[in-house]
């Protein structure tokens, strides 16, 4: 089969277009997707000069996805003067599992003379993921406490670093899975933080002062391309599922939507489509109103980290405090 | 026609499809959607609507299964 734009071979058909393209014009496709959504959200400020830089740190798991992103980010502002770029790996603690895709990132990083920066729960938490998992004091999915610590190592480092913007690789799969989840929960306040926190063009966002802005410029790529691109670019990615992987819920959406893609091909295009504009409209509703009751609420510093919060102690202590009790 | 469908890392299945059969109907054989792994003929990925034309495809699975390896953990609650 031949692709739509040359006579070479065809490696991909997409359903939701019905496009067939050949290599080239298949990875030129994903490049274009990912350059029009950092223009359409602006995620690049005018006011970037090469004397007063934008910082932007990539959260790099050395999976597929943010291999992709960054390896996309290198080509398309690797010499530009206005933007300094700079890798985050986060080390779990799970044996086996991680040491792999760190070095995925350590070889991308050399490749690509990127600054890489790694930090483990060990050094900075004193907990491993797998005696987290072990211990689970608090009877959760180890997803639920691995979440809390990365978010807050990845906003801290970010922080530590200068970063004018923590990117990341979620996929159209990721955030459609995600919208469809927090709209079967009932959970319309969750909506409006994640319009603000990261789905929102930067000019329609609220200003955050208190967390570093989120960006996700693979967002309108599906999973299944952002994975055939690292395997047709041979980049190193590792991809292997996590040994602690237990997100249930997830996992029933996760079959569900891709059922519902091939039956109506599209589906997560209009899911994305659709819930952009609702978040937007929830977070206009909700914004100063963060309780839902009329009430804002105030965030100040947990009063053992530092991190941002909005109790006196905040989750990622509370949670290390239980295990560390067991 | 048959066709030796070798899921990488796991089993292979021998799945016989009509003439007229495509990679898709492969794939649905063996219960595995599109949209989670790549057909690989001869090492190279074809489109799944493509006719098969081969007795021995790869099927490289390209997605985590039901979990939040996202970068950032999941924004949901």
């Amino acid at each position: 089969m031949e692709c739509d734009k040359c006579d070479r071979d065809a490696v991909m058909h997409a359903g939701y277009s019905g496009a067939h393209l050949c290599e080239d014009h298949f990875c030129a496709s994903v490049d274009k997707r990912v350059r029009r959504r950092i223009r359409e959200d602006s995620m690049l400020p005018a006011d970037a000069t090469p004397e007063d830089p934008e910082t932007w740190v990539i959260g790099l798991s050395g999976g597929k996805d943010s291999v992709v992103l960054t390896h996309i980010l290198d080509e398309t502002f690797g010499r530009d003067p206005r933007i300094e770029m700079i890798a985050l790996t986060i080390h779990e603690g799970i044996e086996g599992y991680r040491d792999k895709s760190v070095d995925a990132c350590v070889e991308l990083a050399e490749k690509l003379e990127m600054r890489h920066e790694l930090v483990t729960y060990e050094d900075e938490l004193g907990v491993k993921m797998d005696d987290v998992a072990e211990k689970d004091p608090m009877d959760m999915a180890p997803c639920a406490y691995c979440g809390v610590f990365r978010r807050d190592l990845l906003e801290n480092f970010a922080d530590e670093f200068g970063a004018d913007k923590l990117l990341t690789g979620h996929n159209l799969d990721d955030e459609a899975e995600t919208a469809l989840m927090n709209f079967l929960e009932g959970d319309v306040k969750q909506v409006a933080k994640h319009f603000d926190a990261s789905i929102g063009g930067f000019d329609d966002r609220n200003e955050q002062d208190d967390f570093i802005p989120r960006a996700k410029p693979l967002r309108d790529v599906p999973e299944k391309e952002v994975a055939l691109y690292a395997h047709l670019k041979d980049l190193p990615a590792h991809i292997t599922e996590c040994p602690h992987a237990s997100e249930a819920f997830r996992g029933e959406i996760q079959q569900l939507m891709l059922k519902l893609e091939e039956n109506h091909p599209g589906t997560r295009h209009s899911i994305m489509a659709g819930y952009e504009e609702l978040a937007q409209l929830a977070a206009e509703r909700y914004r100063g109103d963060k309780d839902g009751d009329g009430e804002g609420v105030d965030l100040n510093e947990c009063e053992r980290c530092g991190s941002t919060t909005a109790r006196d102690v905040c989750r990622k202590c509370r949670l290390i405090e239980a295990i560390e009790a067991v | 026609m048959d066709v030796t469908v070798e899921v990488v890392g796991e089993e292979r299945h021998e799945v016989s499809v009509g003439s007229e059969g495509t990679y898709a109907d492969l794939l649905a054989a063996v219960d595995l959607s599109p949209h989670e792994v790549s057909v690989l003929v001869d090492g190279r990925p074809v489109p799944e609507d493509q006719r098969v034309e081969t007795d021995h495809v790869k099927v490289l699975r390209l997605i985590k299964g039901g979990s939040a390896s996202s970068p950032d953990g999941s924004e949901s609650r």
